[in-house]
């Protein structure tokens, strides 16, 4: 076909289009088709053969629904705010999913090849956004049975299986209703308000902790009965809890009203969002495409490090340059000045490791006060721990993704892994060393302290020795075959969680010895063998960043 | 006997692109008209994939304005998809369909009709990739994933043509193939914006060329002319 002069006479060429790449597709349509059954056999395969108990539990608790005990009437005074709570983080997972993913989203091959073409955009973006508002219901009601479950393993489903049924089918609809208005309403902020989405996701998030908040504080104490009717009229989030709350017999007497709101408001959604799916911009399904083929690719090779760089390219964690620090003159420097870089250039990452460490340290102290029931918040605690040091090691982690990134430093492979655990340890020892700490002043646990420092310095090694675990070998996916099927998937699992497993596995049985020893003064040796744990564990990561730099 | 020029296709006035503090591109003003080739010469990040995205309605400029045909431009507008072609920016393909396929369905998506079978062959053999119709892209070597690429733009109607630096992985035969296509569409009165780093090139196509550094434009002319103003 030849260059043109004049103006491009324009013939709609969709449907030829659309029937050709469907006709050129076919093959591969019928083995989709053929995967998908796959997987749904599979999946009802696991479920009947590996989780059969549970659903016989669920069918029993809906034919005889559990009788109300003690703490039934203060899980029903938190049922408005807690089940708000809970509607409202559906709506939320929906707009962070639209903030970087999206219901209207196409394939990389597409957007390459059909998006700059003449054809219509409708016929090519609203099946995509149609087929993702269908998924979305059948997740948001399928999520509806938290709830419903919650409910009634509280004592508040009823007397018999049609009020237990009755309760799960409010439940199951209000957050079928709720996923609907949330496609609809992210197809149409994906078209002209993508930058709403940014601000949206962590505001809903304040508000999903604000109810949960008023929940606690509601079964603690009495509120006010006017606190719980604005709760379930403030929005959707409130009308979708309206129906369990009333069927559960707590008060809202509107909720008829309320559950035809939210259907008023989910069909409007749903059609704005299918307006507004053929207006998304080729700019930004050309990036989510982009995006999606990045992580497919990695989550295909279960790279999960992979899978998260490239999310975090989406939202744009990397976008902008808000924060500098001064580079030091000190060769000592060079790297503790590297990571805190790397700390304060991702500041939501390093919020929520603040997070974590702070309540790291809240579980440490509750477990210490309560030695006789100290096991699960010991766990708790230490995981956390682990958690915050994992996000506090990100510049350890960005040099063992790819070894290349720190070649021209002057320092050898592995002695940089050392050198990369001073600003993990500093930040660790200050948001939950140092709190932790206090507490154990001031209740009269001193002799705990040296623990506390071993425990940071074995959270941190875990964290390293994870940080430079290198790429996933072909070999593993290989594995043997046993009686109980083949070995890969345990391999892929432990060369996951080694960080986690050596760090966190030998500090719970330490910890357990420690708070329950009778005398203070015998949880030196546990600090001992902290310490001696936490210099093994940067050993070990030290022989993987060698053997990273020279496989 | 004077002749009256042709209305310009694409009129870039005063554009810039900032990322942050780091100002990309400087204000430029560009005009291309039909059956002329501009050439963008310049070192690795001197700005000229920013401008091509910029001529292309690809990227928002931070100041100025980009307009096709005497109106605003927009990426998503009916007229840029029909009548700008941009080439090498299919970094993807189907998996499931053959190179003879892809070039199918971008004839038939720009109303190529019953005529489409026809013209992706002729272009297949033009772009010298007969014996690959029928593989998978994924079979290709670099070079003749570089030709399919510059083949998606044969198989449509164009009026401009945006390459960014189509030389790219050709051979020299297939260089010396690719200046002669840039002439036979200058000639068919196509109007060509093309990024290069091969200065023969430019020499061989380009009635005018901007040589950028650092986001400014430090050179302008013949191509000739503009290589010459910076030495």
């Amino acid at each position: 076909m030849a260059a043109q002069t004049a103006e491009i006479e324009r013939a709609d060429s969709t449907d030829a289009t659309m029937r050709l790449l469907r006709e050129l597709r076919r093959t591969r349509s019928r083995k989709q088709v053929a995967n998908l059954a796959y997987w749904l056999y599979l999946a009802a395969f696991a479920i009947f053969s590996y989780g059969g108990w549970l659903v016989a539990a669920i069918v029993r608790a809906l034919r005889r629904p559990p009788p109300p005990v003690a703490d039934t009437p203060m899980l029903l005074r938190a049922a408005p705010a807690g089940l708000a709570a809970l509607a409202l983080l559906v709506l939320v997972i929906l707009l962070w999913d639209a903030r970087w993913r999206g219901p209207v989203v196409i394939g990389q091959p597409t957007a390459d090849w059909l998006l700059d073409t003449p054809i219509r955009r409708d016929r090519l973006l609203r099946p995509r956004y149609r087929a993702s508002a269908a998924r979305f219901v059948l997740a948001g009601g399928a999520a509806g049975l938290i709830p419903a479950v919650l409910l009634l393993a509280a004592g508040l489903g009823g007397s018999g299986p049609a009020d237990s049924l009755r309760l799960a089918g409010v439940a199951m609809l209000g957050t079928a209703l709720l996923a609907a208005l949330g496609a609809g309403a992210a197809a149409w902020a994906e078209a002209h308000a993508h930058a709403i989405l940014r601000v949206a996701t962590p505001a809903g998030l304040l508000a999903v902790t604000a109810l949960a908040g008023v929940a606690a504080l509601a079964a603690a104490f009495r509120l006010p009965a006017v606190i719980s009717t604005v709760l379930l009229w403030s929005g959707p989030w409130g009308w979708a809890a309206q129906a369990p709350v009333a069927l559960a017999g707590g008060s809202a007497p509107l909720w008829p009203v309320a559950t035809t709101l939210l259907a008023l408001a989910a069909a409007a959604a749903i059609v704005l969002g299918d307006r507004a799916a053929a207006e998304v911009p080729a700019a930004v399904l050309r990036a989510r495409a982009r995006t999606l083929g990045h992580m497919s690719a990695a989550a295909f090779n279960l790279d999960a490090r992979r899978v998260t760089t490239a999310y975090r390219g989406a939202i744009g964690t990397y976008g902008r340059v808000r924060l500098r620090i001064r580079a030091p003159r000190s060769r000592q420097l060079v790297l503790p000045w590297r990571d805190l870089t790397a700390l304060v250039r991702a500041p939501s990452r390093l919020a929520w490791s603040a997070l974590l460490a702070l309540a790291s340290a809240g579980l440490g102290a509750l477990a210490v006060r309560a030695p006789h029931a100290a096991l699960l918040p010991l766990i708790g605690a230490l995981v956390l721990g682990y958690l915050a040091a994992a996000g506090f090691c990100e510049g350890a982690r960005l040099d063992g993704d790819d070894p290349r990134r720190s070649a021209q430093l002057p320092f050898r492979y592995d002695t940089l892994a050392q050198w990369h655990a001073i600003v993990p340890c500093l930040a660790l020892a200050v948001l939950a060393g140092c709190p932790a700490a206090a507490l154990a002043i001031i209740t009269g646990h001193a002799l705990l302290l040296p623990l506390i420092a071993a425990t940071i310095a074995v959270l941190v090694g875990g964290a390293l020795v994870n940080s430079f675990r290198g790429e996933l070998e072909g070999e593993m996916f290989e594995g043997f075959d046993t009686p109980l099927g083949n070995s890969s998937g345990i391999t892929i699992m432990l060369w996951y969680v080694t960080g986690p497993l050596l760090a966190v596995g030998p500090m719970i049985i330490l910890w357990s010895a420690a708070v329950t020893a009778e005398r203070a003064s015998r949880t030196i040796p546990e600090a001992v063998l902290s310490a001696a744990l936490a210099a093994w564990l940067v050993h070990i990561a030290a022989g993987r960043a060698r053997r990273l730099k020279s496989p | 006997m004077v002749t009256a020029s042709p209305d310009p296709l694409l009129v870039l006035t005063g554009v810039s692109r900032s990322y942050g503090p780091l100002q990309a591109l400087k204000p430029v003003d560009l005009t291309v008209l039909p059956g002329q080739c501009i050439a963008l010469l310049g070192v690795n990040g001197s700005g000229k994939s920013t401008l091509l995205r910029i001529a292309a309605g690809r990227d928002t400029p931070s100041s100025g304005q980009v307009s096709y045909c005497g109106k605003p431009l927009r990426e998503d507008a009916l007229i840029a998809r029909a009548e700008i072609a941009v080439a090498g920016d299919a970094s993807s393909t189907y998996p499931d369909l053959t190179v003879r396929e892809h070039l199918l369905l971008v004839a038939v998506a720009h109303g190529g009709g019953a005529q489409a079978a026809v013209l992706v062959d002729s272009t297949l053999a033009e772009c010298r990739l007969s014996d690959h119709g029928n593989a998978l892209p994924g079979s290709l070597s670099s070079g003749q994933r570089q030709a399919l690429q510059l083949a998606a733009v044969l198989v449509r109607p164009r009026r401009v043509l945006i390459l960014d630096e189509p030389e790219q992985r050709l051979d020299p035969g297939a260089r010396r193939w690719l200046a002669g296509l840039l002439v036979k569409e200058k000639a068919a009165g196509a109007a060509v914006l093309l990024a290069t780093h091969h200065v023969e090139l430019a020499e061989a196509v380009a009635d005018e060329a901007l040589v950028l550094l650092d986001g400014e434009v430090v050179g302008r002319g013949t191509p000739g002319q503009a290589l010459a103003s910076i030495q």
